[in-house]
């Protein structure tokens, strides 16, 4: 077997890292695998996973969007800013929402229809939306939600699953459906393949480009919300950075950072791989900012594998002929 | 109109139009705050700029050669941390020695950075997002979260952001400006007359004929990149002189000022063109900006919306106008070529076989 | 390797050396190569080519598309490396690596659309591969060489000015000046006048004819046979990546070139067997886009193979891509069934019922890493979804397995990602997505470029079948014998316009290749009102 070929399963790897990460917290602590445990391993890093989810659609694409975590600030603030101004929180919530959803379709706009690369587009989004938000509430901390808020946030539903845990799971299954069973999913992988292909195929890959980042926006106002209600207030830097974690998701899950490539299952099982490290370097009394230089570790590890194995078996190849 | 074409080249346009912005700002600012024009103001704003600048410079070489380092905030903050502990422990450190340590820490960082992108493959977006948290997970760290206070410092560093060179007429100009009105004219000099400095933009803006002619590419970067972080090695040093108190924070978001004066001031976010003295302008358009929205009292969070603004503006513009405008030059281009009739070609390269 | 041809390459040799003498040229030659060899995959791209080229002497190369000349210029110039054979520069042995180690040797080549640096000044654009001029750039002294150089050339060009502005002309003017600048031996330049006006044609050929008699040899590659003709002391043939003849321009002709050029047999290509041709199906009326083609007029008919022949660039492929719609014709009428139509996007010409067939498989045509179903099934997507909206994986290869057994792809594995099929299986499923939209009108652009022998036949059949079932086909195509085998008229191009409509009695290679290379004295066929 080729050295790129053992790398195709990247899955495997992934789960063998996995599996030796879950031993090490285990032989750490008995209580690991208590189900209060693992719900609480998810629900600390909820937000971000359920915005990786989409994100997965968008470097499958080709694309990028920096701009995640300032959305996902920029929805909370909305929200609180409407609930400060007399709003009733379902409305409030709505406002949130629809805020997300034209940073997105902004975004889209500028890559699908003008052009402009989205890692471009998407910095000056991350910025502007983080801008937007911090005009709104300034340097305070919008709190005194109703209960229900902070509930829905916070307290298990089904036993110790929360409503975002579950929001994840739905979001988890539709995202897999879409991706590997709908026709836009399949349009998604053609034109991260190669987009001109796929315009010489009659694919529509604007509209394609733009239903992505306007989710994106979506999505990302969504897990901003349920931040919020997990936290029980409103920051204007909240979220902050969390794209790094986000992006990092997605890559270590196999996703290639050129487009054409990956899958959801990946993705899960990094997620799975990214919880269980962070649980088990709390576990080791490791901080978060190690924690976090850990992560950036494997971000640049998960594209220099893949490279240098390429090079590696060029080597060999070479070496042969 | 040709007059104009001869003597004033793309990209000093787009230098001259953010000079007028800076102008117009002003006087807006000018015309909305009670006592804007003094001396006060100006010297606010350019002991602001220092720091942004110095580190847009470095980011500048990077952008040029199709690259971005989004590392430098994390590279300030480690060094003026380790800078600042190392002082807190020698006071008697030579000041020479102090700056030397800075930047060859930056340079450390940069060279990382540089090793990964050139020579691992790996698209400096990634590599960068990556080392701006490794960097700052390290300094955190290793400082125990501790931080270090202005008493702790000798008494020369303490007294540095208030070391005037001149003074004219109420208008201060301190040390810290002109070391980075210093650094600006090196690398606005070495851009422009050395041969490395120019090679910086031959590759960015045509790769693969960069590539024909037998440039070290993966070299250039990686210089760049080195550059860059002893750049932002010298930033934090400033950072320090200037703040006195350096916790584990310190320089934290200053990639994104970076990236954004760099921007803003016409440096092509995709490479090629551009110019370090355009990056200053941009870094005191946003100074401005700062300084002035904070006295304005409508409230400082007001920067970030419109930097985000301005960027996307300063993309779009190099994409969408530049391309008309070159779409302008091509169509007069055929015009030229289509003239004679009897043997009017027809661009036969338009698709490359 | 028939034994005729090779014969024929050793005379060439032969004959080339003797001319020298005969020429009075009393220096070595500057460039030589010996046997030289090179194949991509399966196709032999150059065959034992020996060549010479001499001091002041401008040799020019003609052939078809894929005859052998780009491949030979990039082994000269170091960007591709020979199979076998060597390379002497003035009698000595050379490896050339690299484009930057062949300008060390005094080889520069200058192409179609110039590699310059758009962001730096035309200055240094003549100026940025020197390694001597040491590391600050004096731009004063710069500028006044630069300005120089030009004047030398008799070109007026701000050399303070960007590049990005140039026009092609003045780009092309840059490159020659930064190759006087390295003092070449040997100047290559690649259909230099492609995108010149009559005006700057001249204009470099008065630059040619200087350098010349600076002692620099130049080799000329035009498919303007009347500018080879004007131009070259010596004209050089390849065809099927060999080198057929060397003859001084005083002792051939363009109708002999042309013949050298096209005299390739029809081999195992039968003509397709005549079948009834129906009904008016498109009309094309003076059909242009702005400064691609133009004044383009046809007519298609059920059942009919019209061909398409010309050299790359000649506007065919343009053509094809404005009637499907991905580069909208600016000018004219497209009338389908007798009613008039706009194509403005692939997805309204899908609907109409006319299909495009890239001539780029990789690039344009297939998702190479998805599945043949996949690609198969792409432009059809949406009638192969549940009223959920997912995809029916039974009904999708249920498709694919058809057009499988259809035109016999080989494959273990409907499920197999593309990119593991040999070229000619890539060409069915192309074939397959394509006839899976149902055309009337499918626009094949070089169906058989790069795929076997065997292959090719295998498409030759489907068109012939394709055409019975009364699907108008316009076959786009540079294998000149495929062209007149297949079709029933041919259409020839020349950048951008239509200088012909032969019928099939009519067309022969020399007649269309003549047409294609825009000598007047070709009889001139039909042309469509």
């Amino acid at each position: 077997m080729t050295i790129l070929g053992r790398l195709k399963s990247w899955e495997g790897l992934l789960l063998g890292l996995l599996a030796v990460i879950v031993v090490m917290n285990i032989l750490r602590s008995p209580y690991f695998l208590g189900a209060g445990n693992i719900a609480n391993l998810f629900q600390l890093s909820i937000e971000k996973i359920i915005v990786a989810l989409i994100m997965t659609l968008i470097i499958i694409n080709g694309e990028i969007d920096l701009s995640v975590a300032s959305i996902m600030g920029l929805a909370a603030c909305v929200l609180a800013w409407l609930f400060q101004m007399g709003a009733s929180l379902p409305i409030a919530i709505v406002g949130g929402l629809l805020a997300g959803l034209a940073a997105g379709l902004f975004n889209g706009f500028w890559v699908a229809y003008v052009g402009l690369p989205s890692l471009a587009v998407t910095l000056a989004g991350l910025i502007g939306f983080r801008g937007i938000a911090r005009i709104l509430v300034e340097d305070r901390a919008i709190g005194g939600f109703p209960v229900w808020f902070n509930t829905l946030g916070q307290q298990g539903i089904l036993g110790p699953i929360t409503a975002s845990i579950l929001i994840f799971a739905v979001l988890f299954a539709i995202v897999a459906i879409v991706l590997h069973g709908s026709a836009l999913g399949r349009l998604v992988y053609v034109i991260g393949n190669n987009l001109q292909a796929a315009r010489y195929s009659g694919v529509r890959v604007q509209s394609v480009k733009m239903t992505l980042f306007a989710a994106s926006g979506l999505i990302a106002a969504l897990a901003g919300i349920l931040y919020a209600a997990r936290l029980g207030s409103v920051r204007g830097d909240m979220a902050t950075g969390f794209e790094l974690d986000i992006i990092t998701i997605v890559l270590l899950g196999g996703v290639s950072i050129f487009g054409g490539s990956g899958n959801l299952a990946g993705v899960g099982l990094s997620i799975l791989v990214i919880l269980n490290l962070r649980n088990g370097m709390g576990l080791a009394n490791i901080t978060g900012n190690t924690q976090t230089s850990v992560i950036g570790a494997l971000l640049i590890f998960s594209v220099l594998a893949p490279n240098l194995a390429q090079n590696l078996q060029r080597r060999w190849i070479g070496r042969k002929t | 109109m040709k007059w104009l074409q001869r003597h004033v080249r793309p990209e000093q346009v787009r230098e001259l139009s953010l000079l007028l912005l800076i102008i117009v700002a002003v006087v807006f600012f000018g015309s909305m705050i009670d006592g804007y024009y003094t001396s006060r103001t100006f010297n606010r704003i350019v002991s602001s700029v220092a720091i942004i600048t110095i580190v847009a410079v470095g980011q500048t070489l990077v952008v040029l050669t199709r690259n971005i380092d989004l590392s430098v905030g994390s590279v300030v903050g480690c060094t003026a941390y380790f800078v600042g502990t190392l002082l807190g422990r020698y006071h008697d450190l030579n000041p020479l020695l102090a700056v030397l340590t800075a930047v060859a820490l930056g340079a450390a960082l940069g060279a990382i950075n540089g090793l990964l992108v050139a020579w691992g493959r790996i698209p400096s977006i990634i590599v960068t997002l990556g080392t701006l948290a490794i960097y700052r997970g390290i300094l955190v760290d290793l400082s125990g979260a501790r931080t270090v206070t202005t008493d702790s410092l000798p008494g020369w560093l303490v007294g540095l952001p208030r070391l005037n060179l001149m003074s004219i007429g109420g208008l201060d100009l301190p040390a810290l400006f002109m070391l980075a009105v210093a650094i600006v004219l090196i690398f606005h000099l070495g851009t422009g007359y050395l041969a490395v400095g120019r090679r910086f933009y031959a590759i960015g803006s045509n790769p693969d004929a960069a590539a024909l002619i037998g440039l070290p590419i993966r070299r250039l970067v990686f210089l760049a990149f080195v550059l860059s972080g002893a750049l932002a090695g010298l930033a934090g040093f400033v950072t320090l002189a200037r703040y006195g108190n350096i916790t584990v924070e310190s320089g934290r978001g200053l990639e994104l000022a970076a990236v954004a004066a760099v921007v803003v001031g016409g440096v092509n976010i995709f490479g090629g063109s551009g110019t370090v003295l355009g990056a200053m302008l941009g870094a005191i358009m946003i100074g401005t900006l700062e300084q002035s929205l904070y006295r304005l009292q409508i409230s400082e969070f007001w920067r970030d919306a419109i930097l985000g603004l301005l960027i996307l503006l300063a993309v779009a513009s190099d994409a969408v106008i530049l391309q008309r405008l070159r779409a302008l030059w091509g169509r007069a281009d055929l015009k030229i070529v289509t003239e004679p009739p009897a043997e009017a070609t027809v661009a036969a390269g338009a698709r490359s076989p | 390797m028939t034994e005729p041809a090779l014969a024929r390459t050793k005379g060439a040799e032969q004959f080339g050396s003797s001319s020298a003498a005969a020429s009075g040229q009393s220096g070595d030659r500057i460039l030589e190569t010996r046997s030289i060899s090179k194949h991509f995959d399966a196709t032999q791209a150059l065959q034992d080519i020996s060549f010479s080229l001499y001091p002041g002497e401008v040799h020019a190369l003609l052939g078809e598309n894929g005859a052998g000349k780009s491949t030979l210029i990039k082994i000269i110039t170091g960007v591709l490396q020979p199979d076998g054979g060597e390379i002497l520069l003035a009698g000595t042995p050379v490896v050339i690596r690299s484009a930057a180690e062949a300008q060390r040797l005094g080889i520069a080549a200058i192409y179609q659309e110039p590699l310059l640096f758009p962001d730096l000044s035309v200055a240094e654009n003549i100026f940025v591969s020197h390694q001597g001029r040491g590391q600050v750039v004096g731009w004063r002294q710069m500028s006044q060489d630069a300005e120089a150089i030009l004047a030398q050339l008799g070109v007026a060009i701000d050399v303070r000015s960007p590049a990005r502005g140039l026009t092609l002309a003045a780009q092309q003017s840059v490159e020659i000046a930064k190759a006087i600048s390295l003092n070449v031996r040997v100047l290559i330049m690649d259909e230099p006048t492609a995108s010149l006006s009559a005006h700057e044609v001249a204009q470099l050929f008065g630059l040619v004819r200087d350098l010349r008699g600076q002692g620099v040899s130049i080799l000329f590659v035009s498919h303007r046979i009347e500018e080879v003709f004007e131009i070259a002391d010596k004209v050089t043939v390849f065809r099927d990546g060999r080198l057929i003849s060397t003859r001084l321009r005083s002792e051939t002709s363009p109708q002999r070139s042309i013949s050298d050029m096209v005299g390739r047999e029809m081999g195992l290509l039968k003509p397709r067997p005549r079948a009834a041709i129906g009904e008016l199906l498109l009309s094309v009326r003076g059909l242009g886009r702005e400064s691609v083609f133009e004044e383009v007029t046809f007519d298609l008919h059920r059942g009919e193979v019209l061909g398409f022949g010309g050299l790359i660039g000649a506007g065919r492929t343009d053509i094809g891509l404005a009637l499907f719609g991905i580069e909208p014709a600016t000018s004219g009428t497209i009338a389908l069934d007798g009613k008039e139509i706009t194509v403005r996007s692939p997805r309204e010409g899908m609907d109409l019922g006319i299909a495009y067939v890239s001539e780029d498989r990789r690039q344009l045509g297939l998702s190479l890493p998805m599945s043949i179903t996949a690609n198969i099934t792409l432009p059809m997507l949406h009638k192969y979804l549940d009223r959920f909206g997912l995809i029916r994986r039974g009904l999708e290869t249920e498709t694919a397995e058809a057009y499988r057994k259809r035109l016999s792809i080989r494959t273990s594995s409907v499920d197999l990602a593309v990119a593991k099929l040999s070229g000619g299986n890539q060409q069915k499923v192309m074939l397959s997505k394509w006839l899976n939209t149902k055309p009337s009108v499918l626009i094949l652009d070089e169906p058989t470029r790069g795929i076997d022998v065997g292959a090719k036949a295998e498409v030759h059949a489907i068109i012939a079948e394709l055409a019975a079932t009364g699907i108008g086909i316009i076959l786009i195509s540079s294998d000149l014998p495929e062209v007149l085998a297949m079709s029933d008229r041919v259409l020839v191009m020349r950048e951008g316009r239509q200088m012909a409509i032969f019928s099939r009695e009519e067309a022969t290679q020399e007649r269309v290749m003549t047409a294609a290379m825009g000598q007047v004295s070709a009889p001139i066929g039909e042309v469509a009102a």
